[in-house]
């Protein structure tokens, strides 16, 4: 990435000219810090698109997105960055072209290798690391105490939501498909009534109708997830707001977006 | 139950076959284009009078730098194409409120989606959607804040169901002689810009004014300004413009003609600064320590600034001449000597009023009312919108919400915070179902193109009103075809003539039907809500009331009078009420005017000491924008 001349302030007139709006906003620090900033983002598919474009137009220094999988029949037109004619092809390859446009200014990498296979020394060079992946300490909250129990009632149902998805993709080893929607569906129901048993909660926290949205991303969900996770990204990197503390969820039928703060105990 | 991308059989055949419309190809607009169709909307008409700048490309994501200068909704379109060649995309370069966009037009849509950054044209959508019974989904962002919401006629309020807060204006007294912050030199320098270059509005006035009693001019002053007056030839009887052009937009004889709109001592000292200009030889910004923020961000010195109002004035100049007879600019926050002129226009002027001067950066916020932006406020608000329509094509509109957008979680823990959508207001003048406003008009004072520009147009914002008597014979009164009332229009014989056809009712339609009429005036009152105004008076009435404040002038009222006076808008900057209204009638009999009680009186006393002086003097010397008519709810 060729270094513009610095006029004033430490960045270049272009710059300054693109970034306007967003440094009247958050200022001309919280810019250069994103500027200084190299992001891996691992998994490319609708959610993945969402939080690389917001990052790129942001003005990181440079975004990796690593991804081992193929565009599959269903991808294009599910995710914006992949053009048509891609299917086959590795999906970070796909979205690469589409990614960089977005700004020329960020330095945008692609990486098709197996994440787990990758030596620690790989992830020291990032300064944010985006990884879908399960969260599973955090999420081993023990709910059998007389607190923990008062804290259930307010904690919002998606967690449990949650921890179904998470069961099912550990005992599976993939996550629901439509292609296999009626014994999916069934062992979903299973699963909700184990784990929710299991935690020592009523089955009616998550209603039988959670099921059908299981099955695919949703463009617009995927919005709203990548737009609340990048902005979270942003304040790390530019270190100027506190980060919500800590898990995020939404629910796109009630419109709500809720910020819950779960740990083990 | 088949699934086409998350969604049910049923919702994602209407999905595909129905048309929705966006207005508007930004910031929402293009994050709700690529939602929509990876959503699996096939139809999507797209519209946006604009074109790409390069300060868009840090959210417009379908926008390159290459693409800067072209059509939004064209660029837009190509992009969507480039990942979805099957998107059926009709776009619009235009602005939605063109005629040719009817009602008609409307209703081919299943779904309007707003993705707008200005009133007038949400109110005008509002309307339209309303006219032809379309579900419309509003948005909004600014920051980090957003909100989006349904609406639906019969179901929901409206656009206009409450008024909205009016944006921030300021009294002409307090731009043109008491100036007390930035903004204030910033409006000046505005509309000094429109005066020498531009489109001169007589609202934009930016000479002292002389009646204001708080304009305390020394002497040497008033004797200068008679000199100047007396070298310059009559200056009332040329524009400024004119008068700039004469004199080949002098930098020095520019600044001493306005120095007397400067209105203080240090005008001199600033006089030499401008003739000096000349004199320096160094480059302005050699400062040897590093800058600390954008070279924008920097605040300069005077000198600095008199020679880019020099400077300035020399390329807009140049730029006027070039284009040609008669031509005017439009001043433009991205015009580079546009911008320099408004900075260093007001920072002198703020200089001169002991105020801080002010950063181009800080200033071109300001002057061009710039909301900061960024991409991921907008996903979001543009993800949250295809929800909301989602729930709408399947027949569930009870489960929409407006949903809040906010920086940090609620006690609740909501960032995003969902509420209940509210019934239409009954009362609206919009969407009740049988819209009626009733006009008191002065008919001795108030001609045809008032009741058409000031009331119809601009205070009910209608775009291209009908107006017709209901006399049976349906005598139309203006026509929104050109030239078929011109005649009528430009009568400056006042609606008595109107008062003899009119038997109590006048038939307005542009989309909505509005009822005027005029009536008698109504028993002596004085009632206060909150501040009054003396909108309504003729000069000699207001020159009474500035005399003898208003209990004098209502005793001294002559029988015969007919008016009535009732404020229309807020007219503090910073209140926040609406329609404050004081109800001042004279009749023939004008002893009903002792009928004010004591009370009402003393009441309205201590109201005039709370009462911001300035504020009130500036009342008084606002422009009146409609003699002596008032509308009422």
């Amino acid at each position: 990435m060729v270094e513009k001349e610095e006029v004033g302030g430490g960045i270049s007139e272009e710059e300054a000219a693109q970034y306007d709006r967003q440094i009247r906003l958050w200022g001309l620090e919280a810019q250069k810090r994103l500027r200084a900033s190299r992001v891996l983002l691992v998994g490319m598919k609708g959610l993945g698109a969402e939080i690389a474009k917001n990052l790129i137009l942001a003005g990181v220094k440079g975004l990796t997105m690593l991804d081992r999988e193929q565009v599959s029949p269903e991808d294009p037109g599910a995710q914006f960055l992949i053009r048509t004619g891609s299917v086959g092809r590795n999906r970070a390859e796909a979205s690469l072209e589409r990614a960089q446009n977005l700004n020329p200014m960020v330095d945008v990498k692609v990486d098709t290798e197996d994440i787990e296979r990758k030596p620690e020394s790989f992830f020291t060079q990032f300064d944010a690391k985006v990884v879908f992946c399960p969260v599973k300490e955090a999420l081993e909250v023990d709910w059998s105490s007389e607190k923990a129990k008062a804290a259930l009632k307010r904690t919002t149902s998606d967690y449990f939501l949650l921890q179904v998805l998470l069961k099912f993709r550990t005992d599976k080893g993939r996550d629901p498909s439509s292609d296999t929607y009626g014994e999916d569906s069934e062992l979903l129901l299973q699963i909700r009534n184990d784990v929710l048993d299991s935690l020592g909660v009523s089955p009616d926290l998550l209603p039988e109708d959670f099921v059908r949205y299981c099955f695919s991303e949703m463009a617009p969900v995927c919005a709203v997830v990548g737009g609340i996770l990048a902005q979270e990204i942003v304040k790390a990197l530019s270190q100027r707001d506190p980060p919500h503390n800590n898990f995020f969820f939404f629910d796109g039928m009630k419109g709500n977006g809720i910020v819950e703060c779960l740990g083990p105990k | 139950m088949a699934l086409s991308r998350g969604l049910p059989r049923e919702l994602a055949e209407a999905v595909a076959g129905g048309r929705v419309l966006v207005v508007g190809a930004g910031g929402i607009g293009c994050e709700l284009l690529k939602n929509l169709v990876l959503t699996g909307f096939s139809h999507i008409d797209l519209i946006d009078l604009d074109t790409i700048d390069v300060s868009n490309l840090n959210r417009q994501f379908l926008f390159q730098k290459k693409h800067v200068g072209r059509s939004k909704a064209q660029v837009a379109k190509e992009s969507v194409l480039q990942f979805y060649p099957k998107a059926n995309i009709v776009a619009y370069h235009d602005s939605i409120m063109n005629p040719d966009y009817n009602v008609e037009f409307f209703r081919q849509f299943i779904l309007v989606m707003n993705a707008l950054d200005n009133r007038a044209a949400r109110n005008h959508v509002n309307r339209m959607c309303l006219a032809a019974d379309v579900p419309l989904i509003e948005s909004g962002t600014a920051g980090y804040l957003g909100q989006v919401t349904t609406i639906k006629k019969g179901v929901t309020e409206c656009y206009e169901c409450h008024p909205k807060p009016t944006q921030r204006t300021f009294p002409g007294c307090t731009i043109r002689n008491t100036p007390s912050e930035p903004i204030h030199c910033i409006v000046w320098a505005k509309y000094l810009f429109n005066q020498l270059f531009g489109e001169e509005d007589a609202d934009q006035e930016v000479s002292p004014d002389r009646a204001d009693p708080e304009a305390a001019w020394e002497p040497t002053e008033a004797e200068a300004r008679a000199r100047a007056s007396n070298e310059d030839g009559d200056i009332k009887r040329i524009s400024t413009k004119e008068w700039a052009k004469s004199t080949g937009y002098d930098p020095v004889k520019l600044f001493t003609k306005v120095r007397f709109t400067f209105f203080i001592i240090v005008g001199r000292w600033m006089y030499c600064c401008v003739q000096s200009q000349g004199e320096e030889t160094n480059a302005p910004d050699q400062q040897n320590e590093p800058q600390l923020g954008l070279k924008d961000q920097q605040v300069l010195d005077v000198k600095s600034y008199a020679r880019l109002f020099s400077k300035s004035i020399e390329t807009l100049r140049v730029h006027l001449a070039e284009k040609g007879d008669g031509a005017e600019l439009i001043w433009d926050k991205d015009d580079p000597s546009a911008m320099d002129f408004v900075t260093s226009a007001a920072n002198l002027r703020m200089h001169i009023f002991s105020m801080n001067m002010k950063s181009r950066f800080d200033i071109k916020s300001m002057a061009g009312n710039i909301i900061p932006a960024i991409a991921t406020t907008n996903a979001v608000i543009a993800g949250l919108i295809v929800l909301e329509g989602l729930k709408i094509l399947s027949g569930k509109i009870d489960q929409c919400r407006t949903i809040f957008l906010n920086k940090q979680p609620n006690p609740r823990k909501k960032l995003l915070v969902p509420c209940a959508l509210d019934p239409p207001n009954p009362n609206c003048y919009v969407c009740a179902s049988k819209p009626e406003v009733t006009v008191r008009l002065n008919v001795h004072k108030v001609t045809v193109l008032t009741l058409q520009d000031k009331i119809v147009k601009e205070k009910f914002a209608m775009v291209a009103p009908d107006v017709q008597i209901e006399d049976g014979k349906g005598t139309i009164l203006i026509s929104s075809e050109e030239g078929e009332t011109e005649g009528i229009l430009h009568c400056i014989h006042s609606l008595p003539s109107l008062r003899r056809l009119i038997k109590g009712r006048v038939h307005i339609s542009g989309s909505i039907y509005w009822y005027v009429s005029s009536s008698p005036p109504l028993t002596p009152t004085l009632q206060r809500k909150g501040q009054y105004c003396h909108q309504g008076l003729n000069e000699s009435s207001r020159e009474l009331v500035r005399e003898e404040g208003i209990e004098g002038f209502l005793t001294k009222v002559e029988a015969g009078d007919r008016f009535e006076i009732r404020k229309v808008r807020t007219w503090i900057p910073e209140a926040q009420e609406q329609d404050d209204v004081l109800i001042v009638d004279s009749d023939e009999d004008s002893s009903n005017n002792t009928d004010v009680s004591e009370e009402e009186r003393s009441r309205k006393r201590k109201l005039d000491e709370k009462e911001n002086l300035g504020a009130k003097r500036s009342r008084i010397e606002q422009k009146e924008e409609l003699d002596d008519v008032i509308a009422l709810d």
